[in-house]
């Protein structure tokens, strides 16, 4: 268990390796898509490790803010009282 | 009228049909029902009263004899008091049977003389026989009241003496009796011998008269047989009290005995001498004889009267005249033999009798002289054993009272002991208190003196312990400081801590104990607090960096690019020293870098905690520690005080 201070360091390089793996993997997967189904295509390849840079980047970013996720909001009760109002 | 004589006839009609009736009706309730009527009743009333005399008269005796009986006649029957009463009026309680004997002999004897007397037609002296009943009443007498004052219950035994003599004298008047019964068969035999020849002549007068006069002869026959019939069943006693009846010619008497007899010499003779008056002399005493003579007459008369049979009969009648005269004086002189035989036997046996009587007395007196001095002698004895024994009685009795009343004293003497004892223990007591009273007075005063000193000691003994403690205290405290706060590394201080602990609890010092025990219940003394040098150096080296990083990040929605936008830009920052105004958390930092440079642990982590978002996360673990050690120092400052507090008490 790391100390408090070395959390967020841990968190990047977290990020950075998920975000390697799942680039690499989209990359390997766009590569094997365009070699078979695109006939060497280069989109495919870009595509499928987009794919994986983004997915990276989700999960990176819910690891830094936990409370952030798809389609939720969390409203602070000073944000929602006027709200009513208008 | 025809009115008037119809009624007249009819009243007399029915008046003398009435008187009929009257008369009928009387005969019948005369002849059946009364005359029964008395004879029953007579009997009836006769038989009661005989019973009744006799129930009364013979319980009168048994109740004398009986005293369970005389109760019983006194209390339950009517009368019977009073008829007791009477018998003891008239000493019937004292007759005895052989004297009522005796009595009832005399009066036989009395009215034998009598009528022997009147038979004689002489008077003798009836005195001789009151004299003797009298003597013998007399002699009688004196027993009866000399029995009754020697011994009373004595009584018995002349009772029974005077029963056997009772006894005596029954067989006496047995043999008196058989004497007179003797006599009485002898006149008797005579009586027969004589009857049969009466019968006899009888016989040939009546043979005489049949063939004479059968007409007339049916006459008399029937009537002398009449008067035979009843003699020869007859066999009687004495006519002694006999009284004829002067007045019948021809009374059909069924009575007794050898008057009766010559009765049947009828047939007197017709020579005209009348028989009556040569029989006039028995006319009194026999009086069939007299009869006889006057039937023997009345047939000579009827002689005289048919002159025709005279000659016939008068031959008869001479020897029956003959004949009767000589049974006249035949039966005479047997009475008079007869008389004078019974006489001298009653004489002799009278003789008799009161000799045996005071031979009896003489010898029952002597009985009950001896028995009497038995029964003397017998008291006496039996008076002396009953002294002895009751004297052996008393004297037991005696010794055991002794007995008991020696242990009662002895009880008492063992109580009063034990009573005096306590009373001189009780005094003995008192007296050695009064005694010891000086001494001690001293005592105490020297007691007071040495608590007084001894107050001394101890108060400056808890003056020592106090100090000592206060002093381990300190030591403890010290101890405690150097190793959870002044050592260069971090070491638990759980011993130390438990040290001090034990001193201020011994010292009962509550705030001490408070502080002590909230951080003994922390982990805090199992892991020990930082240095503060490695604090230091942690914060500035490693901690005051990284915080400066995030110091742009928002405190919410922080995401990824936030976060490294501020890493990012937080370099190109200037870097502030010093105490720095402003709330970012750049400035916070320079001031916590500040107090820590001054040491100034406290201020340094209150400036630290009141960053927020990020930083806060960041620094988490460092004000963690920093507070662990805070929190140690302040327990420490306050034991320090309180131990500061307490020595500058003792002092």
């Amino acid at each position: 268990m790391p100390s408090s201070e070395d959390i967020l360091g841990q968190k990047y390089d977290r990020c950075l390796a998920d975000f390697l793996v799942k680039a690499g993997v989209g990359f390997s997967a766009g590569v094997v898509a365009s070699v078979i189904l695109f006939k060497r295509r280069t989109w495919p390849i870009a595509l499928s490790t987009g794919f994986g840079a983004g997915a990276a980047y989700a999960d990176c970013d819910r690891s830094f803010n936990p409370a952030r996720i798809p389609g939720t909001r969390i409203v602070s009760p000073s944000e929602l009282a006027p709200k009513p109002v208008a | 009228m025809y009115r008037a004589l119809h009624i007249s006839r009819r009243v007399a009609f029915t008046s003398r049909q009435g008187v009929v009736k009257v008369v009928r009706r009387r005969l019948a309730t005369e002849a059946a029902i009364p005359k029964k009527k008395k004879n029953i009743g007579r009997r009836i009333l006769w038989v009661t009263t005989g019973l009744t005399g006799t129930f009364y008269v013979g319980s009168t005796f048994a109740a004398f004899y009986n005293q369970a009986y005389y109760d019983f006649f006194s209390e339950k029957v009517p009368l019977g008091p009073s008829m007791l009463e009477y018998a003891e009026k008239h000493n019937w309680d004292t007759v005895t049977a052989a004297e009522l004997l005796e009595r009832t002999k005399n009066a036989a004897i009395a009215t034998q003389r009598f009528v022997t007397d009147k038979i004689n037609g002489t008077t003798p002296a009836k005195e001789p026989e009151p004299v003797r009943k009298v003597s013998v009443e007399s002699q009688v007498k004196v027993i009866k009241s000399s029995a009754p004052k020697v011994v009373d219950h004595s009584k018995f035994e002349t009772e029974s003496m005077v029963a056997e003599a009772k006894k005596e004298f029954e067989t006496r008047t047995e043999k008196v009796k058989e004497g007179t019964s003797e006599v009485a068969a002898v006149r008797e035999k005579v009586a027969t011998e004589v009857k049969d020849e009466v019968v006899d002549l009888v016989k040939k007068a009546e043979d005489a008269l049949r063939t004479e006069t059968p007409a007339i002869a049916e006459t008399t026959p029937a009537e002398a047989p009449s008067k035979s019939n009843g003699k020869p069943v007859y066999e009687g006693a004495l006519p002694v009290g006999f009284e004829p009846p002067p007045g019948y010619i021809r009374p059909s008497p069924p009575k007794k005995e050898e008057p009766q007899t010559p009765e049947p010499a009828p047939p007197a003779p017709v020579a005209l001498p009348l028989v009556a008056p040569a029989v006039s002399s028995f006319a009194v005493s026999e009086p069939i004889i007299a009869q006889l003579a006057g039937t023997i007459d009345n047939l000579a008369s009827f002689l005289d009267a048919n002159p025709t049979a005279v000659p016939k009969v008068s031959d008869v009648l001479e020897t029956a005249k003959t004949d009767l005269t000589a049974l006249a004086d035949r039966i005479e002189k047997a009475k008079e033999d007869e008389r004078v035989v019974l006489e001298s036997k009653l004489d002799e046996q009278t003789r008799e009798y009161t000799q045996s009587l005071l031979e009896l007395e003489m010898l029952a007196q002597d009985k009950l002289d001896s028995q009497e001095d038995d029964f003397r002698k017998f008291h006496d004895q039996e008076r002396a054993k009953l002294i002895r024994d009751y004297r052996a009685k008393l004297e037991h009795e005696l010794q055991t009272q002794t007995e008991l009343i020696n242990e009662r004293l002895k009880e008492e003497v063992i109580a009063q002991g034990i009573e005096l004892q306590r009373r001189w223990i009780r005094d003995i007591k008192v007296r050695v208190e009064q005694e010891r009273g000086g001494r001690l007075g001293k005592l105490e005063e020297l007691s007071s003196h040495l608590k007084r000193l001894e107050r001394v000691a101890l108060d400056n003994s808890t003056y020592l312990d106090e100090n000592i403690r206060i002093h381990a205290l300190w030591s403890a405290v010290r101890a405690l400081t150097s190793s959870a706060l002044s050592a260069p590394v971090r070491k638990p201080f759980r011993e130390e801590l438990r040290v001090v602990r034990h001193i201020a609890s011994a010292r009962e010092d509550p705030v001490v104990v408070a502080s002590l025990e909230s951080l003994e219940s922390s982990d805090v003394p199992d892991v020990g607090v930082e240095p503060f040098a490695d604090l230091a150096s942690w914060f500035s080296s490693d901690v005051a960096p990284k915080v400066a990083h995030v110091a742009l990040v928002p405190d919410q929605n922080a995401g990824v690019l936030s976060h490294l936008a501020s890493h990012l830009f937080s370099g190109l920052r200037f870097r502030r020293t010093g105490l720095v105004p402003g709330d970012d958390v750049l400035s916070v930092i320079a001031r916590a870098e500040h107090y820590l440079n001054e040491k100034n642990l406290d201020s340094a982590a209150r400036e630290l905690n009141q960053l927020n978002g990020a930083a806060k996360v960041l620094l988490q673990d460092w004000l963690d520690a920093a507070r662990r050690r805070l929190e140690v120092e302040q327990a420490l400052d306050v034991v320090q005080a309180q131990a500061t507090l307490a020595s500058l008490l003792v002092v």
